[in-house]
């Protein structure tokens, strides 16, 4: 087993009253899945998202992660934890602008203990991988929003995570590149990686192996 | 790492160059600033600190009460003090006595002739006082009556044979004290830069005493400048309590306590007022150095606000890096990184800025400074950009750091009310400030300006002084009948010492019906010449001036008003007074003139005719033919001084030197001011381009909905004009009250008015809303289509 929730509930206080934000959310994660979480907007599927993905918090309940009580954890500890075994990939890419493609892939490196060398093999692996080569010294800007999330993938899986948590990844992407971004996850998850989607999209939800419906923070 | 956040730090630069530029141009002529101003308080703090024995060596100082209240403090001592000190106080190890010449002397040999300053001293002066000697013996340089120790500068422009000229002989002669004789030459002395004291020569006090008549050596006579090395281990204040009654046991009628001043002090604390050392040129220093800090702060708030304003720009990339794994401390450590490499940037502009000013500077500060390239210095400066870089650095980089990855990758960045509170009270403090250095500026220069044209009892213009000196020490009355013969000339006289250094003083008279109060007055005394009252245009308030008087006649005496009323005479003509020596009769009172600067307060004075001791030549000419006069007077110098330039001043100049020090700092701190304003211009210019972006938005939907371009225009810019307000309220009352305090150190100065105050808050506001104007009209004007189409 990958990662267990038990009863998380996260709120928020206005104007006196308790909003929920998620209610008595409980499942388990076993390695090698690929699961969508889906629901309308609101529903709390970002939200959850972030509660798996560390960086955010939640109110009550129990999550644990590799048989580590992430709500019990210090701060520093958890950030270790999702750096060392969690990627993300974003609707929006969050690509940074001024760092060149080859540049963005080696950035997650640069805050782990990975000595020059070692950087410069797996960024070129990764380009190889995702047959980026061509494109390693333009910068974003230049690049499609399918070749974008392309590097983001690439970013996410650079630092080899058990577990992807993308947010609507193919969002901002025509049907085509979304559709060869999925591939790419299909492919990903038959590698051994756990991936955790976001999605509106029913086609996109059917590559994983499991759905979660969310409606108002609960799953039904 | 590193080399990731440098590459980071240029591509952001080449993004938002107008940040950047106004961040550069701010920190590297504020840097600039306090490279200036640490070269400048490096050049004070070193003066006179080269002494072996600067611990223990001091200088003798009087206080006598004044009279009115309080104690005046002089420098001059009673040649007695001399062997009174050496042999009768046993704290003290050395002493000498030194007799400064007044004005020039001349250094003759066989072929050559040169006008030059220096002093009597002496034996162990060169002991005491660690000016090196090239040349003889420290112990017995001053030796002998005869003797003379030049200086190198001297030796060279006198023999240009190699090698030094010891054992040599020269004729000195020096006006003033009727000095004509043959030295020799014993030793050479060098001159450290860093010495506050400059001259030419050093002569035996011996010869001093020789010259001098036996009648005028007593406790009331105050001529020379006294000098003291104290054992190592006596402690200096109950020392000074000790010897305070040496004077008073000796002449039981003298009313002066002796006090030991640290002589290395003397330069930076050179103003005494009511017997303690309060300030002088160390107060510029302390002030200077704590407004080029603060310009430094202001450049350093400069960048803070724009990094803190623009935070949005950067909030994604924070995100993202936290996302991927990047710690707090690592990005703190970026951005420190970023504002080092920005400082240290700005520092090697800066560098060369100072490179290409310094001689500008040296110009308004009257010094003669240095960019040397040493470690020290580079590693002084190098400190200087980094300390520079984390500060200016530190809140941006805790600031953008605190957020949420989560909540910054949502693309809104939390603002707390917190944050505009501080970035308001920034621009605040800056044009805080700015206010206050425009304040101290017209303060100090309108004061100056009072002085300059500040009735001063007599008529200072269009006077010319000549130095006696050579052929003039002889045929000084004939060579000032000529002079009056020419058809510029008004009139002509002399007097001891000039009108702006009147530093002969006596005490102990006596007279009819005194009070036991007034035997402690001393009076400023001077030597002045028959015509002196009339060609200085001194006013007469009664009885007679000296005019068709014959010199040397011992039995008068003028006084001023001040005088006449703390001796408390009703009619003070024919009054005698007993002078020690001569019984004299007071045949005039003049209206009071200011002589010295206008610090001090008018004191009482005594003119007596003599032609002794006298040092300066008066000629007032006409306005308006002062060319053709100068020429007919340089014919008639060169006929009594073959060979020799004809050097004169004018007094109006002279004048104007007592204020020297507050002149430079007056136009440093113009300057200063100027600079002030201009970096928290540039830190506002940034400000409001920012915010006119980030508010089009907000603007164009008003203009939808109906608000007209001046309404939108009075939205953006009022805001920022209220902060200079806000800034204006805080400082007056502080200026007003710093203005105050500089003000109360002299006696004459102008009055306080709350215009002064809100002019110089609305010279900032002005500018301010200038600056503010461009940008915000720009945003105001443009089309509403295109700021919503963006969206």
């Amino acid at each position: 087993m990958l990662l267990q929730l038990k009863n998380i509930f996260k709120w928020v206080n206005s104007g006196g009253q308790r909003i929920f934000l998620l209610k008595d959310i409980n499942f388990e994660v076993s390695e090698g899945e690929f699961i969508s979480i889906m629901g309308p907007s609101g529903s709390g599927k970002s939200t959850l998202l972030n509660v798996i993905g560390m960086l955010d918090g939640f109110d009550e309940g129990e999550y644990h992660f590799l048989d580590e009580s992430v709500h019990s954890l210090k701060e520093k500890h958890r950030s270790n934890l999702y750096k060392e075994y969690i990627g993300f990939v974003f609707q929006s890419y969050h690509l940074l602008d001024d760092l060149t493609v080859k540049e963005n892939l080696e950035m997650p490196l640069l805050y782990k203990k990975y000595s020059s060398s070692e950087r410069k093999a797996k960024v070129a692996d990764m380009l190889d991988r995702f047959n980026i080569v061509g494109k390693k010294d333009l910068f974003p800007a230049q690049l499609s929003g399918g070749q974008q999330q392309l590097v983001g993938i690439a970013r996410a899986l650079i630092s080899n995570p058990k577990l992807i948590l993308a947010d609507e990844p193919t969002g901002n992407l025509n049907s085509k590149q979304g559709e060869e971004i999925m591939e790419l996850f299909k492919k990903l998850n038959d590698e051994g990686v756990t991936i955790i989607q976001v999605t509106h999209s029913e086609k996109n939800a059917a590559y994983g192996s499991r759905v979660i419906n969310l409606l108002d923070g609960r799953m039904i | 790492m590193l080399k990731n956040h440098i590459r980071l730090f240029l591509r952001n630069i080449s993004r938002d160059k107008s940040t950047f530029f106004i961040n550069l141009v701010g920190l590297s002529s504020s840097l600039t600033c306090v490279l200036l101003v640490f070269l400048w308080v490096k050049d004070e703090v070193v003066k006179d600190q080269f002494h072996a024995n600067k611990e223990q060596l001091y200088q003798v100082f009087r206080h006598v009460p004044n009279g009115q209240g309080s104690l005046n403090t002089y420098q001059s001592n009673s040649s007695l003090m001399l062997t009174t000190l050496q042999q009768e106080v046993p704290e003290v190890e050395q002493a000498v006595a030194v007799f400064r010449i007044n004005g020039n002397a001349m250094l003759q040999t066989e072929d050559k002739k040169l006008a030059s300053t220096g002093f009597f001293a002496s034996e162990d002066y060169f002991k005491l006082f660690s000016f090196p000697l090239l040349a003889g013996d420290m112990n017995t340089v001053l030796r002998d009556v005869n003797s003379v120790v030049i200086s190198k500068e001297m030796a060279e422009n006198l023999f240009e044979s190699e090698g030094f000229p010891v054992g040599k002989s020269l004729i000195i002669k020096n006006g003033e004290d009727g000095l004509e004789d043959v030295f020799t030459i014993n030793g050479i002395f060098e001159i450290p830069k860093n010495s506050s004291q400059d001259f030419d020569f050093v002569l035996s006090y011996k010869k001093f005493l020789q010259n001098r008549d036996i009648n005028d050596i007593h406790w009331g006579s105050n001529s020379s400048s006294m000098y003291a090395l104290l054992k190592t281990g006596v402690g200096i204040e109950s020392f000074n309590s000790k010897i305070e009654d040496l004077i008073k046991k000796k002449d039981s009628e003298n009313q002066a306590s002796v006090f030991f001043g640290l002589y290395a002090d003397n330069y930076l604390k050179n103003r005494f007022v009511n017997g303690k050392k309060s300030g002088g040129r160390i107060t510029y220093v302390i002030l200077l150095s704590i407004v080029a800090l603060f310009i430094l702060i202001i450049a350093c708030i400069n960048f803070m606000n724009l990094s803190t304003a623009k935070a949005t720009k950067r909030i994604k990339e924070i995100g993202v890096k936290k996302v991927v794994g990047a710690e707090k401390s690592s990005l703190i450590f970026q951005f420190l990184t970023e504002s080092v490499l920005l400082a240290c940037f700005s520092m090697i502009v800066a560098y060369a800025m100072v490179a290409l000013i310094l001689p500008w500077f040296s110009n308004i500060t009257g010094k003669q400074l240095e960019f040397p390239f040493s470690i020290s210095l580079i590693l002084v400066i190098a400190g200087i950009a980094v300390v520079t870089g984390l500060i200016s650095g530190s809140y941006p980089a805790f600031y953008l750091t605190k957020f949420k990855a989560i909540s910054v990758l949502k693309g809104k960045l939390p603002t707390s009310s917190g944050d505009h509170v501080i970035r308001k009270g920034l621009v605040i403090f800056q044009f805080s400030i700015s206010i206050l250095l425009i304040v101290a500026v017209s303060i100090i220069y309108m004061q100056l300006d009072f002085i300059q044209s500040k009735n001063l009892g007599y008529n200072k213009d269009n006077i010319i002084t000549i130095e006696r000196q050579d052929g003039l020490v002889n045929n000084m009355e004939t060579f000032l009948e000529e002079a009056r013969m020419i058809p510029g000339v008004v009139n002509a006289s002399y007097m001891q010492g000039d009108m702006t250094n009147f530093s002969n003083s006596s005490s102990n008279h006596r007279w009819p019906g005194q009070s036991e109060e007034s035997k402690k007055f001393t009076f400023r005394h001077a030597h002045v010449g028959p015509d002196f009252i009339e060609t200085m245009g001194i006013e007469m308030k009664e009885g007679r001036s000296y005019i068709n008087e014959v010199p040397n006649n011992n039995s008068k005496i003028i006084l001023n008003e001040t005088a006449v009323e703390l001796m408390g005479l009703e009619n003070p003509i024919g009054t005698v007074i007993d002078m020690r020596g001569p019984n004299r009769e007071i045949i005039g009172v003049v209206k009071d003139f200011n002589i010295q600067s206008l610090y001090d307060e008018i004191t009482p004075m005594a003119l007596v005719c003599r032609s002794e001791w006298i040092s300066t030549l008066l000629v007032k000419i006409k306005a308006g033919e002062e060319k053709k006069t100068i020429a007919a007077l340089t014919q008639l110098f060169e006929k009594f001084n073959p060979g020799l330039p004809f050097d004169f001043d004018f007094l109006d100049a002279q004048y104007e030197q007592l204020y020297l020090s507050e002149q430079r700092v007056a136009s440093l701190s113009k300057y200063l001011a100027g600079l002030a304003i201009l970096i928290s211009c540039l830190g506002l210019f940034g400000l409001v381009t920012f915010t006119a972006q980030l508010r089009k938005k907000e603007v164009s939907i008003r203009k939808v909905l109906g608000q007209t371009t001046s309404q939108a225009f009075m939205m953006l810019s009022s805001e920022f004009v209220k902060l200079v307000m806000a800034a204006m309220v805080i400082t007056l009352p502080i200026a007003y009250l710093m203005a105050n305090d500089w003000l109360s150190d002299f006696a004459y100065r102008i009055p306080l008015r709350i215009w002064y105050f809100l002019g110089a808050g609305c010279t900032a506001l002005i500018i301010a809303m200038f600056t503010v104007a461009g940008q915000s009209l720009m945003a105001a004007k443009s089309s509403p289509a295109n700021a919503l189409r963006q969206e």
